[in-house]
């Protein structure tokens, strides 16, 4: 049942096109061109945005972060906030990443709204295409407009919602995710299975989620454990 | 452009990475390739239904509610319109031109585009996934709520 669940979306789509398929094959050929655009697009911006939103989180130290992006951080984090969401590439759904990295860091939630936002709207690329179809008073009110208006959305979704708020799938995952992949790199990686668990990383999995004894290892150096006590550590101060 | 920039920021910032330090390096590979697998497979899919319903639903359609001479509520389509879809923007710019051309509204044009870009039904999925339901909701809700705001000040100006 929860498979199907988990891949309703999947399951979804293709009975559509299917259906499609066999009603109207002119739609179902345009709809398989747009979407090979799309995957076009995936394809050339995700992979740089991931990367980006991985070295973020590993390289950038949290105060440079909360100094610039954090709740204190005023009218210049929102600037620079508009700043950096206008000069990246891609939809929406691309900025997601990168704003849920700086978010862990310390960036507050009014900056990463107007980053999200701003990423969506105000673009140079789609500027000169506006004034191209629309003309240039039309681009330059759309233009003054959105960012203010950007600003305000930031601050009112800041009143809302609380940083406790957003506990998504990704984000428990993803903080964890860190210390599982060093105590993984600590255990001997023979698989061996003699803790219990079918492998190493389904041990050190349980490790820093289910709190599992770091004794059940037979092969581990003491050198290496001692390193895990200290990762475990750590884990227990962030939970 | 953007992505060409995009992906060279990527590149020279992935290559310092691995002159500081392989391990670290290492570990933000293995990141951001977590975060690829969790996010790829859904955009996807969800792309490729925006396709087909992209690709069902006429253009002239879109022509005829977005020309209500009503301007509200040729406002209000044009705001809901841009929320239920994505359209590139390649294909938005020149649809809304035809639109402006064959006598549509310039107030919902405005609606129409503002939304289009900013507010994402299609796109709550991957969002919540990130963020959870709360952010979503309300971001999406005060965008739309602005989007109607700023065509509504173009209007005024213009």
């Amino acid at each position: 049942m929860s498979l199907i669940k988990k891949h309703k979306l999947k399951v979804i789509t293709l009975i559509l096109y299917l259906i499609t398929l066999i009603y109207n094959q002119d739609i179902f050929i345009k709809s398989i061109y747009t979407t090979g655009g799309y995957l076009k697009e995936m394809v050339q911006i995700l992979p740089a945005v991931f990367i980006v939103s991985g070295l973020i989180t590993v390289w950038v130290p949290k105060e440079i972060i909360i100094k610039n992006f954090g709740k204190g951080s005023g009218l210049k984090g929102k600037l620079i906030s508009v700043f950096i969401g206008s000069i990246s590439a891609g939809p929406i759904y691309a900025a997601f990443p990168v704003a849920f990295s700086l978010l862990n860091k310390g960036a507050s939630i009014s900056n990463i709204v107007i980053i999200i936002s701003s990423w969506a709207v105000v673009k140079v690329p789609m500027m000169i295409v506006d004034a191209k179809f629309l003309g240039y008073s039309f681009m330059i009110a759309r233009v003054i407009l959105t960012i203010p208006a950007i600003m305000i959305i930031g601050y009112f979704t800041n009143k809302f919602v609380e940083k406790e708020d957003i506990k998504s799938k990704v984000d428990n995952d993803n903080r964890y995710e860190k210390y599982i992949l060093e105590i993984e790199n600590l255990l001997p990686k023979f698989n061996c299975g003699g803790c219990g668990y079918g492998n190493c990383n389904e041990y050190a999995k349980a490790i820093v989620m289910e709190e599992e004894s770091i004794d059940k290892c037979s092969v581990m150096e003491d050198k290496s454990k001692t390193k895990i006590k200290d990762i475990v550590c750590k884990v227990n101060e962030k939970k | 452009m953007g992505t060409m920039i995009l992906i060279v920021i990527a590149v020279i910032a992935l290559g310092w990475s691995f002159y500081k330090d392989k391990k670290k390096t290492k570990e933000s590979i293995i990141l951001a390739s977590k975060l690829f697998k969790n996010t790829f497979s859904e955009v996807f899919f969800l792309m490729s239904l925006i396709a087909l319903l992209l690709a069902w639903i006429p253009q002239s359609l879109i022509k005829t509610i977005l020309g209500n001479p009503n301007e509200l509520l040729s406002i209000a389509f044009g705001a809901s319109i841009g929320t239920i879809t994505i359209i590139p923007a390649f294909v938005a710019f020149p649809l809304a031109g035809s639109l402006l051309k064959s006598g549509s509204n310039l107030v919902a044009i405005a609606a129409f585009l503002t939304t289009l870009t900013m507010v994402g039904f299609a796109t709550m999925p991957i969002e919540i996934k990130y963020f959870g339901k709360k952010f979503t909701l309300i971001r999406n809700g005060i965008s739309i709520i602005a989007a109607i705001l700023i065509a509504l000040g173009i209007g005024v100006i213009l």
